[in-house]
């Protein structure tokens, strides 16, 4: 056998070392059979091949495509390189956008190695995010977290890394500290122990079966009664507390709301009720102001009324109306010098005309049988005119045939004192009876 | 633990795919079987 016949088989012997370890997925020790596998003949295509696959699987796809470009120069027939190198170049942005990642990943390296190590951070997060097999972004990513001892986070990406590459040697180191700092190594190592602590059995151990007892009928019920007794104690004292605790806190929550609801309306009642007490003094001020201003004009005002009434009155020729409302009249109240004309004017229409015109009235109310009316008019007629016997009789007799004995005698007996020797004083000495 | 500034500086930037002609281009790809036959080759001069 020559040399180049032994290199040649030395180099297939790694290559198929690198292709067992690759099954098992210790890539990194398949990559290392594998360059061994070249370094001995460079023409073993199927080595080449599976060392890009590889880089290509840990996200080193640069490196893959250096391997698979050589692969296929030095054996451009029948070789899966070339369906490889179609694979990634045959999607379009695929490469750049791989290559985009690598770039982020390098940059992201830097900072950290710069001290930005949060800038780091997230754009590893985004690198792994877009190629969760780029496993030296992991390690560094791992790496940064162990330095803020977020051994957690540090695990996680660890974990990743190891699934990809089972041993990987760095990812095997950083796991075993990452499980020391989170206690994990001691939960693994107390495992192993309870798995393989187990004495193996001997021939004359016994295995002592659990008792069996045939269930009878009554068995089964007080089984079935101890289940019913048991479950409504587990209700009773578990379940029911926690209820009845939800229910109170529940209610407690209701209580406190419209405690508060019940605060926020009595703080809007005192509120109100101070507002209602500002109006009702305003109120009383503003009474008060009207009052006084009606006091002092409402006498004067009156007075204007009653002039305006009598002045309509006598402009429609009822003297008898203009009269009644004459003898309410006080115009002294009225004051203004130029209503004085019209005042004497109308004083002395009606101090002539307004005497006869009450006293008609009055008879006209005695004839239809209204005494109190006619009583009315006759007092009226007498405040215009007093002197006037007649209706001093006339009013008199009213009152006597109304049974108002001692009034009648009064008004007889001005008859007859200032009117002596008339014909109604005679008149009025025979209705007295003296 | 680990000297977290040294294990840093031992990670290498990611080949990037721009480069990659240049890489291969710059490959050794010089196998055992090319310095048998370059010692044989010697031998028989």
């Amino acid at each position: 056998m020559d040399y180049i016949e032994k290199c040649r088989r030395i180099a297939n012997s790694y290559y198929n070392q690198g292709l067992e370890k690759a099954g098992i997925r210790d890539l990194t020790g398949a990559a290392e059979c594998l360059k061994k596998s070249l370094h001995f003949y460079k023409y073993q295509t199927d080595a080449r091949n599976l060392l890009g696959l590889i880089y290509y699987e840990i996200g080193e796809t640069a490196q893959a495509l250096v391997q698979w470009v050589i692969s296929t120069n030095l054996q451009p027939e029948k070789n899966r390189a070339v369906h490889y190198l179609h694979e990634i170049q045959g999607k379009p942005g695929r490469l750049e956008a791989e290559s985009a990642n690598i770039r982020k990943y390098n940059q992201a390296l830097f900072q950290a190695q710069n001290g930005s190590e949060d800038l780091a951070i997230l754009q590893l997060s985004r690198v792994v995010e877009y190629n969760p097999h780029f496993i030296k972004a992991h390690l560094v990513l791992a790496l940064l977290y162990m330095s803020r001892e977020d051994f957690t986070k540090a695990g996680k990406s660890l974990y990743k890394v190891l699934q990809i590459d089972k041993n990987h040697p760095k990812a095997l180191w950083y796991m075993s500290i990452v499980k020391a700092n989170t206690g994990r190594a001691e939960i693994e190592r107390r495992k192993l122990k309870n798995a393989f602590s187990h004495r193996q059995m001997q021939d004359d151990d016994i295995i002592l079966p659990p008792t069996y007892r045939e269930t009878t009928g009554w068995l089964t019920i007080l089984n079935i009664l101890a289940g019913l007794v048991l479950g409504a104690a587990v209700i009773f004292f578990l379940v029911m507390p926690a209820s009845r605790e939800e229910l109170n806190a529940r209610h407690n929550q209701e209580l406190i709301r419209v405690m508060d609801q019940l605060s926020q309306r009595d703080l809007d009642i005192t509120e109100l009720e101070d507002q209602l007490a500002a109006a009702q003094e305003e109120l009383g001020q503003a009474q008060q102001d009207l009052q006084n201003i009606g006091g002092v004009h409402a006498g004067e005002l009156g007075q204007y009324q009653i002039l305006v009434q009598i002045l309509s009155a006598l402009r429609g020729q009822d003297v008898g109306t203009a009269a009644v409302l004459y003898t309410d009249w006080d115009p002294s109240q009225i004051t203004a010098e130029n209503m004085q004309g019209t005042i004497a004017q109308i004083q002395e229409e009606l101090n002539a005309a307004g005497g006869p015109a009450l006293q008609q009235m009055g008879d006209a109310a005695r004839d239809a049988g209204n005494a109190d009316q006619a009583l009315d008019y006759y007092e009226r007629s007498l405040r215009i005119n007093g002197d006037n016997p007649q209706v001093l009789y006339d009013m008199a007799l009213l009152r006597q045939a109304r049974g108002e004995e001692e009034q009648a005698d009064k008004l007889f007996g001005q008859v007859i004192l200032n009117y002596p020797n008339t014909e109604l004083a005679e008149a009025a000495r025979t209705a007295r009876g003296y | 633990m680990i000297d977290f500034e040294e294990e840093l500086s031992r990670f290498k930037p990611s080949l990037e795919i721009e480069v990659v002609e240049d890489a291969i281009v710059n490959s050794d790809l010089t196998d055992m079987t090319d310095i048998m036959m370059e010692l044989i080759k010697e031998r028989k001069e």
